[in-house]
């Protein structure tokens, strides 16, 4: 402790220099914990939404291909299966274009075991069973367009060329995507012409033991029909969405390596300089009796110091501008899952330590090490 | 005469390589110092005084021959051995004081005190001391670019001596200094010697220094030209004031 002292004192040396490089380090582990918050925005949206007794049941040829409507009760007799919805993909909007946001047909009546784990209330499952032009909206969406429970709205259709009007009878909550509007199938199909088509089976199996069994099963009950089925776990399914993303998340954790190294060879230079500036110091202090390892301990202490505050600041600053990302950005779509881990800051405080013991080390130790009587003739 | 020697050298020879060429600072230069003495080591440039307070202060290392102080031999000692040596016997000062900027006077004097096991209480008491004898106690949380240059080296000699070194070398202390503040430091080093028996060496090119010291060795091109006895007023005065101390 009663080096501290002598640290201190020397961060304060050159305040500019200091604050200059506190803040540079600041602003490239800002950008390093954002980049890499990114790749959690995949395995955030999973373990937000995902459940592992659920399955995706779409036609093999790709998602924009509907399956019969006749499958449902086929899926449904299948082993261990205790809960089918057909979904159909309306995609309509709200007032705008710049207003689109999920909106899906299900079946109503297997809504309440299918997503028993989106804490709807039973009132408002009621209604959603009764009432055919009900809507169940995450609140996300009812921030977003400042809606409420008894509200009555109307979504124009970009698919199909017709507009629905809604109820809103309740709210998800839960692992239900928040920005999610929900309504009946049967209502869409009636105004489209019952064309018989579902976009996707959800399915609900007995356990998740038995999950890869119902798998194989429905896709080898559909096999070589005219619209054979992909079937997979929301897990996979939704991990699937998440793939588009991974080029641009890897290319995030690459930038933000990037951004690390170059700002760590400025404060290298940084470093080299103040440690340059401050031979002579340090062979008097040598003359005086201070050991090279204790001036270099006491650099590096500098160094640390300098990196460590430019780390904490870097994470506080991304971590607030995140927070305030994700709750205020439906428009992001799943970028909006973002936020920053402890693991980022781990990472971000541990790549802040290796800025400062590597930036001071070597010049700290060439400097402490110079012969004394060399150093002191640079002086004079 | 009976008096112990502080410093003794020993046919020591100091070479310097510079890139292609040697340089024989020191050529097999034998000297005693005994202890307690005020010397001045003068020569023109390039003739080894500073080499000499080099090995003496265990900063250098002789290319041959022996450099012993207060009984230990330092030209045997390892890089850690002789950190430690002088942070417990030797009190370095320099001719451009070299201060520590971002420290007040105060913390300059401490410096060498954070290498012993003082508590903070007890260092002050030391640091306070120091600055009282060298006249500054009141400037004691000044910087170094509040100072003049002659209170500056009162600090630096403050900061040599607060640990009560063994010896006290010194480098050129009054070659940045004024006629006036180069007299005051003089009469600071004869004080120290007289009142504490500290056994200081200075190197100067400084001819008033003759007045102030007890003896001068005289270097020349390496080799030591010859030991002469200060001015017999400096003498006088020494053994005068020696005697009101005992």
């Amino acid at each position: 402790m009663k080096y501290a002292m002598l640290v201190l004192k020397n961060l304060t040396r050159n305040k500019r220099r200091t604050s200059l490089t506190v803040i540079s380090i600041a602003v490239s582990l800002f950008v390093f914990s954002a980049l890499v918050s990114l790749p959690t925005v995949a395995d955030q949206v999973l373990a937000d939404s995902a459940s592992s007794t659920r399955i995706a049941v779409h036609n093999k040829a790709g998602l924009t291909y509907a399956l019969p409507e006749a499958y449902r009760t086929r899926i449904a007799a299948t082993p261990h299966v205790v809960a089918v919805m057909g979904e159909s993909w309306f995609g309509g909007i709200y007032h705008e274009v710049t207003d689109a946001f999920p909106n899906l047909a299900v079946d109503p009546e297997a809504a309440p075991q299918l997503w028993s784990d989106w804490n709807i209330s039973k009132p408002a499952f009621d209604q959603f069973e009764k009432l055919r032009t009900a809507a169940l909206v995450g609140p996300g969406t009812m921030k977003r367009f400042n809606l409420h429970i008894g509200q009555q709205i109307m979504l124009r259709g970009t698919i199909y060329p017709i507009n629905v009007t809604l109820k809103i009878v309740g709210t998800t909550g839960g692992k239900a995507p928040p920005n999610f509007l929900l309504f009946r199938r049967d209502y869409l199909e009636e105004a489209i012409g019952r064309p018989g088509i579902v976009s996707i089976y959800w399915v609900r199996a007995d356990s998740s033991a038995a999950v890869p069994g119902v798998i194989a099963n429905i896709d080898q009950q559909f096999a070589n029909s005219s619209a054979e089925t992909q079937s997979e776990s929301e897990a996979s399914f939704i991990g699937s969405f998440m793939d588009n993303y991974r080029a641009f998340f890897t290319m995030a954790e690459v930038l933000g390596i990037i951004v690390v190294l170059s700002i760590g060879l400025v404060a290298a230079n940084t470093a080299a300089m103040s440690v340059r500036e401050r031979r002579a110091e340090i062979a008097v202090m040598r003359s005086m009796g201070f050991t090279p390892r204790l001036l270099v301990t006491l650099m590096v202490a500098e160094s640390l110091i300098i990196a460590l505050a430019g780390g904490l600041l870097g994470c506080a600053s991304a971590y607030i501008v995140l927070k305030v990302f994700s709750s205020g950005s439906p428009a992001a779509g799943p970028l909006s899952a973002i936020r920053m881990p402890p693991v980022v800051l781990g990472e971000t405080l541990a790549a802040a330590s290796l800025i400062g013991l590597l930036s001071a080390l070597i010049p700290a130790q060439a400097a402490a090490r110079r012969n004394i009587v060399e150093a002191l003739r640079m002086v004079a | 005469m009976g008096e112990s020697a502080a410093i003794e050298l020993d046919n020591v020879t100091r070479i310097y390589k510079r890139d292609r060429f040697e340089i024989r600072a020191l050529d097999g230069v034998t000297m005693s110092v005994p202890a307690g003495r005020f010397v001045a080591i003068m020569g023109p440039s390039g003739s080894g005084k500073t080499t000499i307070l080099n090995l003496i202060a265990g900063i250098d290392r002789a290319t041959s021959g022996h450099v012993s102080v207060g009984g230990e031999v330092v030209s045997r000692m390892t890089e850690r051995e002789l950190a430690g040596w002088r942070a417990r016997h030797i009190g370095l000062v320099f001719q451009f004081y070299n201060l520590i900027p971002v420290l007040t006077a105060f913390e300059n004097v401490e410096l060498p005190l954070l290498l012993t096991p003082l508590k903070k209480s007890e260092r002050f008491e030391h640091v306070e001391a120091a600055l009282a004898v060298v006249g500054l106690a009141d400037r004691m949380h000044h910087y170094p670019r509040q100072l003049s240059g002659g209170q500056e080296q009162r600090v630096a000699i403050a900061r040599a001596i607060v640990t009560d070194p063994t010896i006290i070398v010194a480098d050129e202390p009054t070659g940045d200094l004024d006629a006036r503040s180069a007299e005051e430091i003089l009469a600071l080093l004869r004080d120290l010697n007289l009142q504490f028996r500290k056994t200081i060496v200075m190197v100067t090119h400084d001819q008033r220094a003759e007045r102030f010291v007890e003896s001068v060795y005289r270097l020349d091109k390496g080799v030591l030209a010859g030991v002469e006895p200060a001015r017999p007023a400096a003498i006088d005065a020494a053994a005068a004031a020696r005697s009101r101390v005992s």
